[in-house]
């Protein structure tokens, strides 16, 4: 797979994406037991759904919209209006998710026992258990959606699975305590290390670590837009952004107070769920500018894919 | 809470696996505010050294090193056991004259003493509408449990109860000392 075919795909991607109407965050709220629907076009709150057991995880994509509750340990699939059409329970740690479009599949890693799991994406039902390191945390898939990569926290790396076989690739070594990451268009793997405060760029397919590039303070979660990366900094309430082309800084934004959960929209805009504060940030990716703050329930983690690129039902 | 109450936390517990910044799936928050009489400008003089907590009632003495810039440290001695007693040792990474706040974390407590992990803390002095002041602390932390299923003085309630109480314990004085809002 080149890195050309990644953009290209990236920008088709982009460019399909381009006349849709709206744009929906589903922000999961940790300690109000609740998903926050936002519609980031009229900046109203659609819905509040109401999600027992502290959920923190979120992946959005065939059509629903995937918790993961660590307390209950419960991962529970909703339809965009907000009925829950399947519910399961995991007996760990259940707190990253990921959605495999291609094969209808979610990831869910296991926090306290080195593993991932795999549920069919319609009915929950538990396909198989992965092996991976210590605290597996963060999920993301591949722009081509080809790869899984898990940010394994307590073993200071991440590891890479073909979606198609669910075969461990590789591992590769990263900074301190990876927690969160994401794929660049262009099919690079960024790792934010909460305990070395930076990211390490990845070349998935070599698995060589390409770069390493200071950031702020506990960078929690990377999105990408406008030729740009964008880290959440929680214990610095600012936003690190960095050229994608040369790994240069661009910029450090102020946020709100415990940044985590961020996404890009089609559009280029960029959300950011602030923890502390119980709202919702989005910035233009280009400008620069905060163009609005939306309130959210209480303890807005947003941690995972938690944007849909389209209208609620 | 008083002193007694924070040491009765304490109780015979087994170790907990010292995986250095492991925590719980959720972290808490806590924010508590209190309206005192006097002006902004004198509170903060009073409770704006990081030097200095012994205006609550919980720490009978401390020692640091680095005044209010950042990366200062302090121990705070719960006891009069100074250091030898249950401490809490904490570090500045923030801190505004003009803003009158300051915020630190926690780099070292027993979960004896303090059932947290991960704990990071915000104080701040703002002027009330009317005259007077508001002070707020605020804070996030985990429980002191990293594992799943914890006993119950380590979950998450208990967490909250334990920072919810030092709160409290330090803004009533500030009550006591300062006088509440006439009007």
């Amino acid at each position: 797979m080149s890195r050309l075919r990644d953009l290209a795909l990236g920008l088709s991607l982009t460019l399909a994406a381009l006349p849709a109407a709206g744009e929906i965050a589903f922000v999961t709220c940790q300690t109000g037991d609740a998903v926050s629907v936002l519609d980031l076009d009229s900046g109203e709150e659609r819905a509040r759904w109401d999600v027992p057991g502290k959920p923190a995880g979120v992946a959005v994509g065939g059509g629903a919209v995937f918790t993961v509750s660590p307390d209950s340990k419960t991962v529970r699939r909703y339809a965009l209006n907000g009925e829950v059409t399947a519910s399961v329970v995991l007996d760990g740690g259940p707190i990253g998710t990921a959605y495999d479009a291609r094969n209808n599949r979610l990831f869910v890693s296991d926090w306290y026992n080195a593993r991932l799991w795999t549920l069919d994406g319609t009915t929950l039902e538990l396909e198989a258990e992965l092996p991976a390191g210590a605290a597996p945390a963060g999920l993301a898939l591949s722009p081509d959606g080809r790869l899984l990569a898990s940010a394994e926290r307590d073993a200071d790396r991440i590891s890479l699975y073909d979606t198609a076989t669910l075969a461990l690739l590789r591992s590769v070594p990263v900074g301190t305590r990876p927690f969160g990451l994401g794929f660049a268009p262009d099919g690079r793997l960024f790792v934010g290390n909460v305990g070395s405060n930076d990211l390490s760029v990845i070349d998935p397919q070599a698995g060589e670590v390409l770069a390493t590039v200071a950031v702020g303070e506990r960078p929690y979660g990377v999105a990408f837009a406008a030729g740009r990366a964008f880290v959440t900094n929680q214990y610095e309430n600012t936003l690190s952004v960095i050229a994608l082309a040369d790994l240069s800084p661009v910029a450090t934004l102020d946020t709100g107070e415990y940044p985590e959960g961020i996404a890009a929209t089609a559009d280029g805009r960029i959300a950011v769920a602030n923890w502390f504060d119980n709202t919702l940030s989005v910035i233009d990716a280009e400008s620069l500018e905060t163009v609005a703050l939306l309130d959210t329930a209480d303890g807005p983690r947003a941690f995972g894919a938690f944007l849909y690129d389209g209208d609620l039902p | 809470m008083n002193r007694r109450t924070l040491l009765a936390a304490g109780v015979a517990l087994a170790m907990i696996p010292a995986a250095a910044m492991a925590h719980g799936p959720t972290r808490q928050k806590v924010t508590v505010t209190t309206e005192v009489a006097a002006e902004p400008a004198e509170v903060w003089a009073a409770i704006g050294d990081f030097q200095d907590l012994t205006w609550h009632p919980a720490v009978v003495s401390q020692s640091g090193e680095g005044g209010n810039e950042i990366d200062a440290t302090r121990a705070l001695y719960l006891s009069d056991q100074g250091a030898e007693g249950p401490r809490i040792d904490e570090v500045l990474y923030k801190y505004s004259d003009e803003k009158m706040s300051y915020s630190y974390r926690i780099t070292e407590v027993a979960v004896e003493v303090l059932p947290v992990t991960n704990y990071s803390s915000h104080l701040t002095v703002m002027p009330r509408d009317g005259g007077g002041s508001v002070v707020e602390w605020r804070g996030a932390f985990y429980r002191g449990y990293p594992n799943n299923d914890p006993p119950p003085e380590l979950n998450d309630e208990a967490a909250i109860a334990a920072v919810t109480g030092v709160y409290e314990a330090g803004l009533q004085a500030l009550v006591e000392r300062f006088g509440e809002p006439s009007s």
